[in-house]
Parts: C-alpha cells; structure tokens; sequence
C-alpha cells in the first residue's frame, strides 16, 4: 500500500520536474556557453529527465530500493551531454539515500541533496565553481541549515528554490566566461527548473515563478554573439563621387556591425571584422583613407573581464593576465605594413609605430616619444631601415626604461622579428630571440632606378627595374618579371620555404612572377601582402 | 592481482585516434564519440573515417559538433568485456571533454570496481600511446600500483605540441583556452600549442610549416635522448605530407626513437583543430 503510493508520488514528482525542464528548455539552451557554446544543456538535461520518467512507467516495482535503482539507472541509461552525465550522477547521489526506509521528510530531503551534490563532485575530476555543481552543492548547504528547524518538505523545497535562484544568479560572478557573455550558467539553470517542477509537484506552498521561457538574453550577451570578429575597424575615406551603398555593400563581406555615413567625398565607416585589411583595401579602393582605428575587441573583452575582477573577489583562480613587460616600438612605412606589424603585436604585447623609412628617418626624439608613450615596462625597438639604426641605439640608450634594439635592416626583417615578439617576455630576451629570426631571413627589394647605373658588372638606365638582394644590387632591367625573380633566386637558399612579398604605393605587376614561381618552386609558400611603402613597389623576404 | 592481456581490457575512445586497436590487440576496445553535420549524427571512426570527415567538412555549409559517447555507449562495453577482471578506461583530457565523465558514470553504474577510468590529459595518438606503454607492461606481468605509478609518470613527462591552419576551429568550439592569445594570422603566423592541464595553451609561433616542424624536434631533442625506449606518434588533419615531413626530422635527429604512431585526426578532433593540423607527440619509457 505504501510501496504503491511511493512509486505514485515518484512518478508525479518526476513528471512534474520533466513539465518544468521542457518549458525552460529553450531558455536553457540559450543560456549554453559552458564547458563549449554548443546550445545543447537544456535538451540534454530534459532528454536525461525524460528517460527517467520512461523507466518509471515501465516500471511495476513497488519497493522503495528498486525504484530508487530504477530512477538512478534511468538517468544513467538516458544522459546526454556533459550537463546529463552530471545530473545522471546527481540523481544517483539522492537515490541512493532515498531508497533507505524511512519518512520523506525534510531531514531525507537534506541527506539526499548531500549524497547528490558528493556524487556530483566526484564525477568531475576538476570541479569548477559557477557551475551545476556549486548549484547542488549550495542546495545541500541550505537543506542541512533548515532540516533540524522542522518544517514541512513543501516548505523546505520553496526555501531551497529561492537559494537556487541566488546560486545560479551567482554564477557569473563565480565563472569568467559566463560573466563575460552576461548569462548565467545553463546547467544550474536546468537544476533550479527541475528543483521547481518537483517543488510544485509536492505542493503545500507556493513556488515562485520560472523565468518567461522566451525571456530576452542581456545586451551583453547579444553584443557578444553580433561581435564575433575580432577587430574593431573605423576609418574615414575621402574622395571623389564616393558610392556608400557600394562600398556597404561590399564590407558587409568581410564582417558585421557595419556602419558607413556621409556623403560622396568623405564616408566613415564602422565594421567587425576579422580581417582590418580587407576592409581597409576596399576604402583604398575607391578613395584616401584616414583616421584609421583598429582595436583588438578581444582585447577588451579581456581588460573588460579584469576590471571586473578586481571589483568582485573571484575564488577560483584566473588565468593569468597578459601582462605587458615589454612593448615594440617600430619604424614602419606604408599603411598596410603598419597593419601588418600591429596584428603580429595584438594580444601579445603593445606595440607603437613610428612613420618613416628610408627618405623619412625619424629623430631619436621622435622614438624617444613613443617608447614614453608605450604601456611596457620594456622596449624593443625595430629599426627596419639601416639609416634608422643609430637613432634607435641613441634613443635605447636614453630612453626612460630597459631597451633593447633589435638591428633590422628592412620591413620584412622586422615582420620576421615581430613572430617572435612576446609581450611577457623582458626586452633582452626578446631582443635575442627576435635578432635570431630576423637573422635568419633573407631579404630583397626592387625599386626604380633614378639614374644610369652601372654596379656589380650591371649596367641600368634610368627608369628601368633595379633589383638588390641584402642591400647588394644583383638584377636590373625593363622587364619587372625577369628582375624579380632573379631576385627570388638568389634568396631561395634550400630550406627556405616562404616567401613574403609587400608590394608598395606604386603596385607592381605581380602576375608574371607568380605564375613563373609556382612552376618553379612548386612547393613555394608565397604570402603577398599590401606593404603600401613608397619607393619600393616591391619588398622580399624569404625564410 | 598480477594484470595480463588475458585478464585486463584496455578501453579508448575514438580520440585516441586508433581505429584498429580491436584487431591489433584482442584485449582492446574503442568507444566512439559522435559528430553531427546538422541533423546527421555519425559515430566516430564508426560510420565516419577520419578521410570521409575532412571530405564532408569541406562541403559542409554548418560546422559540424561533436558530442561525447554516453554512459550507456561505455556501459555497454564493459558489459561486453565480463570476462575480464580488470578494464583501464582511458580517454581524453577531461577539461576538453566530458567523455571521462560518462566513462565515470558507467564505471559507478557497474558498481563492481573492475573499471578503473584514468584522465590521460592529452589527446589524439597521445592517449594511444599512455595504452601502449600500459600494454607493454599487461605483457610481462603486472599491478595496478604499477600502472598508476605508469600514469602519474606519463602525465609527468610526456611531450605534447601541435599546430594548426587557423585558431578558427579551436575558438569555434570553445576549446581555445589561453591560445586565443596568439595573433597574426594574417601572415600565415603558425602557433605551437600545447596541452597543460587540460587546456590549449600557446608555446611559440613561427612562420611557415617547415619552422613548426622544426620547433617539434626542436623540443622533442631538448627535453630526450636518442634511444630506443624514446616513442614518437604523430597526427594529422588531412596532410599526411606534413606527417611524413615530421617523421623524416624524427629519423634524422632522434634515429633510435620508435615511431609508434603516424595517425589521422579523428573526425572529433577534427572538428576542433581544423584541416591541416599536425599533433606531436612523444614519451621516454
């Protein structure tokens, strides 16, 4: 008679619990970004439940132990997911204690809670806090506080979802990740619409209301899901006859949250995206851009989360922040080689970049002011021209904190540096290892020849293509092609593998060498880049 | 108890890229994890190769997911291996994945303690060859004090380094970890990425394949010696030309080490890294 009412009250008190989880479901799904924003944390716990209550209407057994067994292996049998494993061990915890003989009390209640919060830690072997664990856990706590104070089990449970809801409200400030996309954790969501459907089934007091299932998700989090391209990209383009539809519609290829205002001379644009030059390329396209502004969203995401900790004590440890012990201050021409080293820079280390080059040497003054500038304890400084090499020495020597000089001689010897660059590093270890690599490559570019020249046994005339491999001219001629890959050649030492190509303001004609590179070195990789620096239309480097 | 072959079982799943491990060793048995290209769920190694994934991934519209086995996949094999009295459950890093949970259940569920399930911390051919060493020692006669004193060394002194195309597939799945403060893609940057304490972590970056080749032999030479009990395995994301490339700098700087493994990425972790990955990996035992 008792063995048939329990398995009538199981049975009510898991379909209530399903009814709760199915409504939420969706919410719950939504909410997903931990352990992997796979959207699944409301089904999965809903298909766990489910196969729980379909064990239980198979089920003919009235004794409380087998029914207990039945609940635990259903939910076993049925688990989906890391969050269904989990409650499947959570289920199994509190089986395990309410298949005991003895009243359904309050004092049970607590001692279940406690075998399922225990059974759920030891299926994790990492616990981690702000999750469906720290959730039961805290049930448990508040079950123990008020199970010797005597109230009813209807009463405990409507006291142990109002400490749910303070715990899964709390778990973004527990987890850093939830934090970081506004939402609180799914799989303690889950728990609490379950804890309040079995709340609800057992009645005797009024259960608070679940959260509307299509409740809208915080700006943040919506901010994060339209924001997942990394760069932030803002530049104004001047010109003549300017077609914003064209140019939007164009941009809205390479990212979102386009913006493009203004008129046919002057139009800024606003995009996300992952690839700044892309966006930029289209603007140099049809016009001169200006005021250009890049910042590394994830960046700030980071700096975001940080701020926020130090306001709200966070007890698990975070990873360590990227702390900026040194910076790179670099002398670059060309808009997009700027591009270039300050993408090579982002997310590892600050970087300042000086205009100037071969005719624009900038003063040790000028470097002085952007290695004040850097938010380092530590300089590098990239020459990247070898008539800029003494002022970066002079300025190292002076500057107001250790730097350290690494002697590029070219722009593509300081991208090769710039792979090695790391921001937590001190300035001399950078040094060498970024001296290491820039060593390493083998450089060359090609210019125009502004007289008649005769050197090394060539003669050229004015106007033709001049060629020059480690600073040494060793080609020249009318024909682009031919001078290019003389050059090519003589930087493609065996175990060299890349080949990086900047072409300059003036664009080269690239195609005749590529197509003769890709017969002749098939296995070439060729990375071709817009330098944007004058003089050189095109710049080399092999490594 | 002495562990043999013949009373021990080894379990994997399909991450540890060992497809054939039921027919190379009778004592052995893999649990495939799932992929699923929109609706279509596929089992790991099972109904997908690795070579089928890579073709699929390329013509797929949606990114695929992947989902762990469930603790009814694992209770099924145990209850397959009864007439063992002892099962070694060994599976991917637990931080990357909840398979080791489910594992966990299915071991509680038996009830029996005959399933000792152990986090290998690693991923791909690496937790292969945690089993291979293991079954070495089933071979000659063994303990379980042994093979947890064989774990602990593992985690210990394991060399893990990998290297993908792109940060995409990692950051996509939200496996990324501290990695995802490696930049540069524009200039065909390539990361070396470890494994530490079951998260991705960035080691170095070096431009182009041949100096991430490099950088592996470079730590597998600065962290070993050149003798026979030195194993190598290798994985790759459809470039077995890459693989082989990796092996010859093996062979000509580490010529005693054993090869133990050249392995395709599993459609899993696949998934994950992304086509053109390459995982290195190597243990001193």
């Amino acid at each position: 008679m008792t063995a048939q009412r329990d398995l009538q009250t199981v049975r009510r008190v898991v379909a209530g619990a399903l009814a709760s989880l199915e409504a939420s479901a969706r919410r719950i799904d939504d909410l997903n970004v931990y352990p992997v924003p796979d959207g699944d944390t409301g089904t999965n716990l809903t298909m766990t439940v489910r196969a729980v209550s379909q064990a239980l209407e198979e089920s003919q057994t009235s004794d409380r132990r087998s029914l207990a067994r039945a609940v635990a292996r259903g939910a076993l049998m049925g688990a989906r997911g890391n969050s269904g494993v989990i409650l499947s061990q959570i289920v199994r915890g509190a089986a395990e204690v309410l298949a005991q003989p003895g009243a359904l009390d309050a004092a049970l209640a607590a001692r279940a809670l406690r075998g399922a919060s225990d059974a759920a830690y030891r299926a994790v072997r990492r616990p981690v806090e702000g999750t469906m664990l720290s959730v039961i856990r805290e049930l448990a706590e508040e079950a123990e506080a008020r199970a010797t104070s005597g109230g009813s089990l209807g009463a405990l449970l409507v006291e142990l979802v109002r400490r749910g809801e303070e715990a899964v409200a709390r778990t973004p400030q527990q987890l850093a990740v939830l934090r970081e996309a506004g939402v609180v954790d799914a799989g303690g969501a889950g728990l609490l619409e379950l804890l309040r459907g079995i709340a609800s089934a057992v009645g005797g007091e009024p259960v608070p209301a679940a959260p509307p299932a299509d409740e809208p998700l915080s700006v943040e989090a919506i901010h994060r899901e339209r924001s997942r391209y990394r760069y932030c990209t803002v530049f104004v383009v001047e010109g003549k006859g300017l077609d914003r539809d064209r140019l939007e519609g164009a941009l809205e290829l390479v990212g979102d949250s386009l913006l493009v205002v203004g008129d046919e001379s002057t139009l800024k644009v606003h995009v996300h995206t992952d690839d700044p030059g892309a966006a930029l390329s289209l603007g140099t396209a049809v016009g001169v851009i200006d005021r250009v502004e890049i910042a590394n969203m994830h960046e700030q995401a980071e700096r975001r989360e940080r701020r926020l900790l130090s306001v709200v004590p966070d007890p698990e440890p975070e990873p360590e922040p990227i702390v900026a012990r040194s910076g790179v201050v670099a002398v670059v021409a060309g808009q997009g080689n700027r591009r270039l080293f300050e993408s090579l820079a982002a997310s590892v280390g600050p970087i300042r970049v000086v205009e100037g080059g071969h005719t624009m040497n900038p003063s040790t003054a000028d470097l002085l002011a952007a290695v004040a500038a850097l938010d380092a304890e530590e300089a590098i400084l990239l020459p990247n021209n070898a008539n800029v090499l003494l002022a970066a020495e002079q300025a190292a020597a002076h500057a107001d904190r250790p730097a350290a000089v690494v002697p590029t001689d070219s722009i593509p010897a300081g991208l090769a540096a710039m792979v090695a660059f790391d921001g937590a590093r001190d300035a001399a270890v950078n040094a060498e290892e970024m001296s290491k690599v820039a060593a390493s490559v083998a450089t060359g570019e090609l210019t125009i020849a502004s007289r008649d020249v005769r050197l090394n046994g060539l003669s050229i005339r004015r106007g033709e293509w001049l060629g020059l491999a480690a600073g040494e001219p060793v080609a020249g001629g009318p024909d682009f092609t031919d001078v290019a890959a003389t050059v090519v050649e003589r930087l493609l030492e065996p175990g060299r593998e890349l080949l990086t190509l900047l072409t300059g303001a003036e664009r080269p004609p690239l195609d005749g060498l590529l197509e003769r590179l890709s017969q002749a070195h098939p296995s070439l990789e060729v990375d071709v880049q817009e330098g944007g620096q004058p003089h050189y239309p095109l710049l080399l480097a092999a490594e | 108890m002495r562990l043999t072959p013949e009373n021990t079982a080894i379990v994997l799943d399909s991450t540890a890229d060992f497809p054939d491990a039921a027919e190379r060793f009778p004592n052995w048995r893999v649990v495939p994890l799932y992929v699923a290209f929109g609706g279509e769920s596929y089992r790991d190694g099972v109904d997908l190769t690795a070579q089928e994934f890579y073709e699929r991934l390329r013509g797929a519209a949606v990114p695929p997911t992947t989902s762990q086995p469930t603790p009814a996949d694992f209770l099924a094999c145990y209850e397959s291996l009864a007439g063992f009295e002892r099962i070694f459950s060994i599976h991917l890093a637990s931080q990357l994945s909840g398979t080791f949970a489910s594992a966990g259940a299915a071991a509680a569920e038996l009830g029996d303690g005959r399933v000792r399930v152990v986090d290998s911390g690693v991923a791909s051919a690496a937790i292969a060859m945690l089993a291979l060493a293991i079954q070495r020692r089933l071979e000659r006669g063994s303990s379980d004090e042994e093979v947890d004193a064989l774990v602990e060394r593992y985690r210990r002194e394991r060399g893990l380094l990998f290297t993908v195309d792109t940060l995409e597939f990692l950051a996509r799945g939200g496996r990324i970890g501290r990695a995802r403060a490696v930049a540069g893609e524009l200039l065909h940057v390539k990361p070396i990425l470890s494994i530490v304490d079951g998260e991705v972590v960035p080691v170095k970056r070096v431009r182009g394949n041949r100096k991430a080749f490099q950088a592996f032999v470079d730590a597998l030479e600065s962290g070993t010696r050149d003798e026979p009990g030195l194993r190598v395995g290798i994985a790759h994301a459809a470039a077995p030309e890459r693989a082989e490339a990796v092996a010859r700098l093996v062979r000509d700087r580490r010529p005693h080490a054993q090869i133990e493994a050249v392995t395709w990425l599993g459609a899993v972790l696949g998934a994950h890294a992304g086509p053109g990955t390459v995982g290195f990996f190597w243990f001193p035992d």
